[in-house]
């Protein structure tokens, strides 16, 4: 028996000097040219997909991936940060990307073998050791809209990002403008219309979003390829676009109710048009306009603040205690009543008569 | 103040300190120190929030109560220790089995029986003067987290808004009808008479008849979350005509800041958005989360009995909310400027 003990112990002692050898003198070659060992590829790649089945979400979790814009706006994200690696449908990767180990796949390859859910947890979460980044914010929702162009592309009919016909304008226009739209008022419901937005309160957004204080994928991305006197620029340009005209998907059933909670709130709820208009008591360029703001936006943006998901600039805890009662009646109500105000600042239709 | 104290424990003491080594005295002289401190206490029971010093009908009538209870209690204390000290010190003897028997039965039934009996028909009927209509205004308190909404309804059927404060006529009977927002709360102003719990969903009546003028403290006494010990409220009980006067003021409409400092404070309080939670009447300030503001400077308090209207301090207050009440409703604004939260606090100092 003590023979036994000693020689396992000499055994575990001989292959904890053999390791530490091995990671300490840097005998192990992790060259990506050389490759893995045998077997260590196979092992690697078993252990990368059965993670995947076993943490990806549920069936139910998946939205309507054919949402109006939806996959648009994946496809402008996907050429802005995956198209290097994996490339877009027609396009060949880079000698670089096909130098990577592991091989990142072909955009088409990539989607075999998933269904929208396991795509969604690979963009959403990354792959350690491969190279997949996870996706550069908290929040859960945005993934989707990269699946829903992943589904397009299968079924071979991927958008393609849109060109923007601008030429003037400051610089860095040109990429804003893919998903914005250069008139600042994006047909794509879950981009927020910036016609109508005051600079300051731009400029305020975009150094929020790059330096991380407020949460979004798209946006970490975008205002992180500009410098900070090009954000101010360009939110400029957006506030002095001619703003008018009513914002996307104001459902005039749910106006009356939105009217009534934003104008006159509850025991519980602020009155939004204090700080949001219309015909707020006093300018204040911090506090965004909503009406003609696109009603999926304000929803999204709303589900954010109430749960606790929204950062923004010096005066978001104001927002954050404001939105915690909501219901998400309460939220459709006032998404539908802003929606479908014209941008103009007049109230138009929803309006009621404050006692 | 403290080493006062236990070297006055010190001296009457003795005995009990003498046996014991010098480290365990030390710790039952400061427990000792410790008790009697408590029992200074009692000499903040002359204030404006005292049980003892009774300034209306209701507290008078449970002041009595309490003192015929004590008076009662302590005779019963003194028969039964003397009992005690006679069969254990003074007769140390058998006592005859039918002596024994009649002791246990008159001392331990019969008469209990016949105490509690009547005090029960003395307390009884006392509680029914919290029951008796008022003589016609209704105010409406209705618990918060952690202040309170305060309505007053005339029999005329005006209305006049206010918060945090009660204010009433002495010499009339004053109903309340109490509620709750979100957690139970209780009313209790300990000078007027007794408390009386705040219920969500659920309407409680308590009336009060204050037989002075005078400026009272109340406090909600039933726990309510973190800041519960912070929900406080001033009361001022004021001679009927000039209460009318009062509560005519009070349904009116703000009025207009008159300084120049109030004027660019008015427009911080509208560029902000604070009326999206205060209403000030006469100005677009509607909102119903917090309290209504429209004569917020002729209060005696503002944050529910926290700081007195001062410009300065209506200025640490919108500034520093979380700080001075924890898990407060109201955001801290600090991100305006100190002469910015000024200029607010002389425009909020100005409604008077």
């Amino acid at each position: 028996m003590r023979i036994v003990l000693l020689t396992l112990a000499a055994a575990v002692l001989t292959g904890a000097l053999a390791g530490a050898a091995i990671v300490g003198f840097g005998l192990y070659n992790v060259s990506a040219r050389a490759g893995h060992l045998p077997g260590i590829g196979w092992l690697l790649h078993t252990t990368y997909r059965q993670s995947v089945r076993l943490r990806a979400p549920g069936p139910d979790a998946v939205p309507d991936l054919s949402a109006p814009g939806l996959a648009e706006l994946g496809a402008a994200h996907f050429a802005t940060a995956c198209a290097f690696c994996h490339a877009t449908p027609g396009d060949v990767q880079s000698a670089t990307a096909l130098s990577m180990n592991p091989r990142p796949p072909y955009v088409t390859d990539a989607i075999l073998d998933w269904d929208p859910r396991h795509l969604y947890w690979i963009v959403r979460e990354g792959v350690k050791m491969s190279g997949m980044p996870h996706w550069p914010a908290a929040r859960p929702d945005e993934a989707w809209a990269l699946v829903a162009y992943l589904e397009r592309v299968r079924a071979g009919t991927a958008p393609q990002p849109r060109a923007s016909a601008s030429r003037d304008g400051p610089a860095g226009l040109s990429f804003c403008a893919v998903c914005h739209d250069a008139s600042g008022r994006s047909d794509w419901p879950m981009v927020p219309r910036l016609d109508i937005l005051p600079a300051d309160y731009m400029t305020a957004a975009l150094a929020a979003y790059r330096d991380g204080r407020r949460d979004s994928g798209f946006m970490h991305q975008a205002a992180r390829r500009l410098d900070p006197g090009a954000l101010r620029d360009l939110a400029a340009w957006f506030a002095a676009r001619p703003a008018g005209g009513a914002g996307i998907g104001g459902d005039p059933a749910l106006a009356d109710a939105g009217a009534r909670l934003a104008r006159r709130g509850t025991g519980d709820v602020p009155a939004c048009t204090a700080c949001h208009g219309p015909d707020r008591p006093a300018e204040n360029a911090a506090f965004p306009p909503l009406a003609g703001q696109h009603a999926a936006y304000l929803r999204t943006q709303l589900d954010l603040w109430r749960d606790g998901a929204r950062g923004g600039g010096v005066r978001s805890n104001l927002m954050a205690k404001a939105a915690q009662a909501l219901t998400d009646a309460d939220i459709a109500a006032l998404a539908a009543w802003y929606a479908g105000l014209p941008a103009s600042g007049n109230a138009g239709p929803g309006r009621v008569d404050t006692p | 103040m403290h080493g006062g104290a236990e070297r006055d424990v010190m001296a009457v003491m003795p005995v009990a300190c003498m046996p014991q080594t010098n480290r365990q005295t030390a710790a039952a002289c400061r427990r000792a120190a410790g008790c009697l401190a408590m029992l200074a206490l009692l000499g903040a029971c002359e204030g404006r929030q005292a049980v003892l010093n009774p300034a209306g009908q209701d507290a008078a009538v449970i002041a009595r109560l309490f003192l015929g209870m004590l008076t009662g209690a302590v005779i019963l204390w003194l028969l039964v220790a003397g009992l005690f000290l006679y069969v254990t010190v003074f007769r140390v003897s058998h006592m005859p089995r039918r002596w024994a028997e009649s002791l246990i039965v008159g001392g331990g039934v019969l008469f209990p029986t016949f105490v509690l009996a009547g005090l029960l028909s003395y307390s009884l009927p006392l509680m029914s003067s919290q029951r008796t209509g008022g003589d016609g205004l209704v105010v409406h308190v209705r618990g918060e987290q952690w202040w309170w909404r305060v309505t007053y309804e005339t029999p005329q059927g005006n209305r006049a808004v206010s918060a945090n404060e009660v204010r009433l006529p002495a010499g009339r009977r004053t109903e309340f009808r109490l509620t709750a927002d979100k957690v139970i709360h209780s009313f209790w102003i300990p000078a007027l008479g007794g408390k009386t719990d705040m219920i969500p969903g659920r309407e409680t009546v308590m009336t009060l008849e204050p037989a002075e003028t005078g400026l009272f403290r109340g406090q909600c006494a039933e726990f309510c979350g973190a800041s519960h010990a912070l929900m406080a409220f001033e009361v001022e009980t004021m001679a009927p005509d000039l209460f009318d006067e009062w509560l005519r003021h009070a349904a009116s409409d703000a009025v207009p800041p008159a300084t120049e400092a109030a004027r660019r404070g008015a427009g911080i309080f509208a560029a902000e958005g604070c009326g999206a939670c205060h209403t000030v009447r006469g100005t677009p300030a509607l909102g119903r989360v917090g309290p209504d503001l429209t004569h917020v400077g002729s209060r005696h308090s503002i944050g529910a009995a926290l700081l007195p209207v001062t410009a300065a301090d209506l200025a640490l207050w919108v500034g520093r909310t979380g700080h001075l009440k924890p898990d407060v409703e109201m955001p801290q604004y600090d991100h305006l400027l100190p002469d910015a939260l000024l200029d607010l606090g002389r425009y909020l100092e100005g409604l008077k």
